[in-house]
């Protein structure tokens, strides 16, 4: 298969540069080409104006400062020569046909036969981008049309046309999911594809409905967000979040190419209230606010909701809905309500769910395209489908006729059954020939969900599970709240050393949560403390230094495989695995400091031995390096970033694709099967008493400018204790069990201090550091 | 005693720690290719060269082992020649110049070569392994006390405001801008090369600097403090060397005599207001010279801050038209091991330049102590 190893995006706008970013972040050179501005001495000032606004912007769209070198900009009057260097090139460029199609002339005459062109469009259809077109360059033309901000959502839709060159399409497709992290959903060439097709209509029907039903913004978003699994922005507060100008425009776009008889066309009225804000700059977020805004008048921050009824902005109101109690559990009584609040939820649900099925097979010939597409491209945790099975087929299809909605034929296929099954231990999904079939996974998506519909877990307690995931490895998997770590946790990790030793070859450390891990249980600790039990205190902390231990001296690989954030008692596992295999969207760190702790499970000790052998010889460097770090509590924000703090080593590995990292720890576990030796303990070189008094120094100078409150000195005190070694001498060596003892004693003492223990009351109820 | 005499000045460009184009150069190649330079320029008889006396705050790493003797292979000066490294933190380098007369007047040599290096890049303020010592701290507290706690020090016992140390920082950029627009810099830069990178002129001057930009800055070492990153001398990357010889040698040899060394002095003070160090040193060397500030017309007085420049000039009496005519180590940079050498050799060159008879170069130095050196145009 063709290979992609140079990308060309033209259209430095933010989705063009976004995207041109994303490719860089995969480590593949780009070139980003936009208009020459005229009166501008530099030719390539908008490409290089673009990714100069990306170095600003947050979230970031680079995930390290290696891959914004991979950005080469230039301008489509003098560049255009190098597309022929290219494997393929995204046109990012306004949404108009004359334009594209000038363009693409200009490309298909300048580019080498086979390299793919495709288009970002959401709302042209593929034919008319193609229309006079050459043969040639139909074949390699398709739509990949990605979601903003590129780096972070994951959905991509693919559209290819009858011309297209199947080879050309995979050659993308690949490339866009295993480099770029993508999840591709192959989509019909109908308009807005799938998932705008789907949200814009969502978001209509949420915003006509909330009007009808005399609701708040605040109220409407209450309903239509988490008892759904929907973002708590629910309709509102997402277009205040993609821009309230950006919805007359798709709005249009897809009337004018949807036939009258489409459902979209009756969820249409005009709103005056949307034109004005438009017109007077509330275009959202992006703009002076939107449905929602902050009101800095006179130097306050007033936070203010649009009144729906007077068009006036007023003080946010909490929604106050008693029918959402229950919600999350029973969806059916939440729909049949027959308050406002309920009458909206089953108005906006109701049809929405009725216009997913209506889209079959027009959009898209498969209800898990439809329901990839909601989940990744609008972060729902169920699609349209799955929500209909949650609520039932039947009773869905009961209440629409009972309210004279429609009902599509995909919702009556499924009518008595669900659109989703287990059989034999495998994910099914209806289709529309009335028959299930097994969901499929592509080559090197393995996912433990599906590991879990077809086995049971070899050993588990509350707080953890084991899973067989194949070929010698297991899997483990945390399973307590929020995936907090906890006695009962690290207890399950021995009995897994003893069952993996008796009978398997290497065990994988990964979950499928929205966080791999964000430490550990605070709330048991603060128990235990309030208790005063210090001796369980101590014991507990010596259990987990332990657990980690015997995990990393244990006679097999150990492979760690987070994604999301590794904080804390998270990020000390890494530390101690013998290889990491990491998503590229990691938030990983040791940030105890910010809880008033120190790291008390190795997560120093280890993080020095990282440190030593990269840094000048001496026992400051190394010391100095991670006391930086871990006093701050810093984190990576990405897995790049994790590399260059030391956390990710030379052999360890980055994973694009959330789906695939499973898969590729696993093969990296194997990997490291044949002829396998625990590692050497480190032995660690520290300053002793001389580097207690630079640390110190160090955080008075920050004490003075304002960035260290008194406690931060405090802890960063203990911390300075453990990491220049307690009262060791500078040229004689320390084990690892030395400066795990000091660990423990810093950690201890400090749960002994009153404003540690403010903090973590203070993080457990808010969520949020105390800077006190 | 023997009349001893600086026969020439030569200097690397100075550039930003970390962002300027000699940051992947390696400080004993840039300081050999500023001795080279010198020996080249001055046309001295290598042979007679007695030692290459070299200034460094941080002698390690890169600029470790004895780099003065290695600086004189990489100079591919003869075998014969002979090499210390010295440290007197930023006085490094001007007291290599008084060593080298202590010699010459001792009679034990009659060529020296006085030079200064460091790289602010490659070896980090501190070093990489800095352990202080508890006990003197137990004593003194302000024994290691960081440069920009003593400036806010100086700065709130002198009251220097900030408005001051602004006005002074534009002071600096403006006169190292216009020098260099007029090429009075050009004379004493050696270009440097290296593998990795290589500089022709100054880095660290913004002639865009004003009032209104340094205004803007955060302080940098103390929330409620007066001192920020425009009133201090930036990290810097640099070398400087110059050819100091009895008068009698530049005589017989036919070499420039840019000036005489009329007097020095080294003084210690108060560690937490080492800034002042100026002060007492100058003082010293005056009373030695049998001068008085009013007689001197070139003052090279080392900028470290704005405010314990101004400062001394304060207490020393100085005028401001004599002061660091061509712009100071806030425009300039500060690579505190080569700065010694600069303002030596700057305030020998100014004399002639400026019509002047004599000239006063004086710098403070961390942990608590000034240097000062008078020189006499010839």
């Amino acid at each position: 298969m063709q290979q992609i190893r140079k990308v060309a995006v033209i259209g430095a706008g933010v989705m063009g540069a976004g995207i041109a970013a994303q490719i860089a972040n995969a480590g593949t050179p780009v070139l980003l080409l936009d208009i020459v501005k005229p009166g501008l001495a530099d030719r390539n000032a908008v490409a290089a104006g673009a990714v100069a606004k990306m170095l600003k912007t947050e979230p970031a769209p680079f995930m390290s400062k290696d891959a914004v070198k991979l950005v080469e900009v230039g301008n489509i009057e003098d560049d255009l020569g190098k597309l022929a260097e290219c494997d393929w090139v995204v046109e990012a460029i306004i949404e108009r046909l004359d334009l594209k199609q000038d363009l693409y002339r200009k490309i298909d005459a300048v580019r080498r036969p086979g390299t793919a062109v495709s288009s970002n469009t959401s709302t042209i259809p593929l034919a008319d981008l193609v229309r006079g077109m050459s043969d040639g360059f139909q074949q390699d033309f398709l739509i990949t049309h990605f979601f903003n901000p590129p780096r972070y959502m994951r959905l991509l839709e693919v559209v290819a046309g009858p011309a297209s060159n199947p080879q050309t399409v995979a050659a993308v497709s690949r490339f866009s999911d295993i480099a770029l992290g993508k999840t591709i959903v192959n989509c019909n060439d109908a308009p807005g594809f799938i998932a705008n097709r789907l949200g814009v209509y969502w978001l209509q029907v949420g915003i006509l409905e909330a009007i009808d039903a005399g609701l708040t913004v605040e109220e409407a978003d209450a309903v239509m967000g988490r008892p759904f699994g929907i973002p708590k922005t629910g309709v509102f507060g997402l277009i205040d979040l993609v821009g309230l100008d950006l919805m007359p425009h798709v709005n249009a776009s897809l009337l004018g190419s949807l036939p009258n008889t489409d459902p979209f066309h009756v969820a249409q009225r005009d709103l005056p209230m949307l034109t004005r804000m438009i017109a007077e700059g509330y275009t959202g977020r992006k703009g002076k606010g939107g449905f929602y805004r902050l009101n800095r008048d006179g130097g306050g921050r007033k936070k203010e909701a649009m009144d729906l009824a007077t068009g006036q902005y007023r003080a946010e109101q909490k929604a106050e809905l008693p029918e959402l109690a229950e919600a999350g559990r029973n969806l059916r009584a939440l729909l049949s309500g027959t308050t406002p609040a309920g009458r909206y939820a089953w108005r906006v649900i109701g049809q929405t769910l009725s216009y997913a099925a209506h889209i079959i097979p027009q959009a898209a010939g498969d209800i898990e395209a439809i329901d990839a597409a909601m989940k990744l491209g609008y972060n729902w945790q169920s699609g349209p489908f799955e929500l209909a099975d949650k609520i039932g087929v039947d009773w869905l299809i009961a209440k629409l006729e009972a309210d004279g909605m429609p009902v599509p034929a995909m919702l009556r296929i499924a009518a008595g059954r669900s659109f989703y099954r287990v059989e034999n231990g495998k994910l099914q999904a209806l289709g529309t020939d009335g028959n299930y079939a097994d969901v499929v996974r592509a080559p090197g998506v393995l996912l433990l969900e599906d590991v879990k519909r077809a086995s049971k877990p070899v050993l588990r307690n509350g707080s953890a599970s084991v899973w067989d995931i194949g070929d010698g490895v297991l899997c483990f998997e945390f399973t307590s709240k929020s995936n907090s770590l906890d006695e009962a946790l690290m207890s399950l990790y021995g009995k897994t050393i003893a069952l993996v030793q008796q009978k398997y070859k290497a065990l994988v450390i990964y979950n499928e949560g929205r966080n791999f891990s964000v430490g550990a249980n605070l709330g048991l600790a603060l128990f235990a403390v309030n208790i005063a039990a210090w001796g369980e205190i101590e014991k507990l902390v010596k259990a987990g230094q332990d657990a980690y231990r015997a995990l990393k001296y244990a006679p097999f690989p150990v492979v760690s495989a987070p994604s999301g954030m590794a904080l804390g008692g998270g990020c000390e596992i890494l530390l101690h695995s013998d290889a990491i295999q990491m998503h590229a969207e990691t938030y990983t760190g040791l940030v105890e400091c910010g809880v008033g702790v120190i790291p008390g499970w190795g997560g120093c000790t280890e993080m020095l031995a990282r440190w030593q052998p990269m840094l000048p010889k001496g026992p400051m460097p190394a010391a100095a390096k991670v006391f930086e770090m871990v006093s701050t509590a810093q984190v990576s924000k990405s897995a790049a970033d994790a590399r260059a703090m030391g956390i990710l080593r030379k052999n360890d590995g980055i994973t694009m694709n959330r789906d695939r990292l499973l898969a590729d720890a696993k093969a990296k576990a194997l990997s490291l099967v044949e002829g396998y030796t625990p590692p050497q303990p480190a032995m660690i070189t520290l300053p002793g008493a001389a580097g207690k008094l630079a640390f110190d120094a160090a955080v008075q100078g920050f004490r003075k400018l304002g960035k260290a409150t008194e406690h931060d000195v405090t802890v960063a005190g203990a911390l300075a204790t453990v990491l220049s070694g307690g009262d060791a001498e500078p040229w004689i060596p320390l084990n690892e069990e030395d400066v795990l003892a000091l660990e423990r004693q810093q950690f201890l003492a400090l749960l002994h201090n009153s404003k540690t223990l403010a903090r973590i009351e203070h993080t457990l109820e808010t969520g949020k550091p105390l800077r006190n | 005693m023997k009349s001893v005499v600086i026969a020439g000045y030569a200097r690397s460009p100075f550039t930003l720690s970390k962002k300027g184009e000699l940051a992947r150069v390696r400080p004993d190649d840039i300081a050999a290719q500023v001795v080279r330079a010198l020996v080249d320029r001055t046309g001295v008889n290598v042979a007679d060269i007695e030692d290459l006396i070299m200034g460094c705050a941080f002698p390690e790493g890169e600029q470790g082992f004895n780099v003065a003797r290695l600086v004189t292979q990489l100079a591919g000066l003869p075998q014969s020649v002979a090499g210390a490294t010295l440290n007197r933190f930023c006085g490094s380098s001007m007291y290599a110049v008084h060593m080298a007369a202590g010699q010459i007047q001792l009679g034990a040599g009659e060529v020296f070569i006085c030079a200064g290096i460091e790289s602010m890049t490659r070896i980090p303020l501190g070093g990489f392994n800095p352990m202080p010592n508890p006990e003197i701290v137990a004593k003194v507290p302000a024994a290691y006390i960081s440069m920009g706690d003593t400036a806010e020090n100086v700065a709130q016992q002198w009251g220097i405001d900030r408005a001051a140390q602004e006005a002074f920082a534009v002071r600096s950029h403006t006169r190292a801008a216009a020098a260099q627009a007029a090429g009075n810099l050009d004379a004493e830069i050696v270009p440097i090369q290296g593998k990795r990178g290589g500089a022709a002129k100054d880095g660290c001057i913004r002639p865009e600097t004003s009032a209104e930009v340094l205004a803007g800055l955060k302080p940098a070492f103390s929330a409620t403090g007066s001192v920020t990153a425009g009133t201090s001398s930036p990290l810097t990357d640099g070398a400087a060397a110059v050819l100091v010889c009895s008068e009698e040698y530049a005589d017989a040899h036919g070499l420039p005599k840019l000036a005489r060394i009329k007097s020095v002095a080294v003084a210690g003070c108060d560690p937490s207001i080492m800034g002042i160090g100026p002060v007492a040193a100058t003082r010293k060397a005056l009373a030695r010279a049998g001068l008085t500030i009013a007689d001197i017309d070139v003052v090279e007085l080392n900028e470290a801050f704005a405010s314990q420049a101004l400062a001394c000039a304060r207490d020393l009496g100085i005028r401001d038209e004599t002061l660091n005519i061509d712009g100071g180590a806030i425009a300039l940079g500060h690579p505190l091991g080569a700065t010694g050498a600069r303002i030596t050799g700057k305030a020998a060159s100014l004399l002639a330049r400026v019509g002047g008879k004599y000239a006063l170069a004086t710098q403070c130095i961390g942990g608590g102590q000034g240097i000062a050196t008078i020189l006499e145009r010839v």
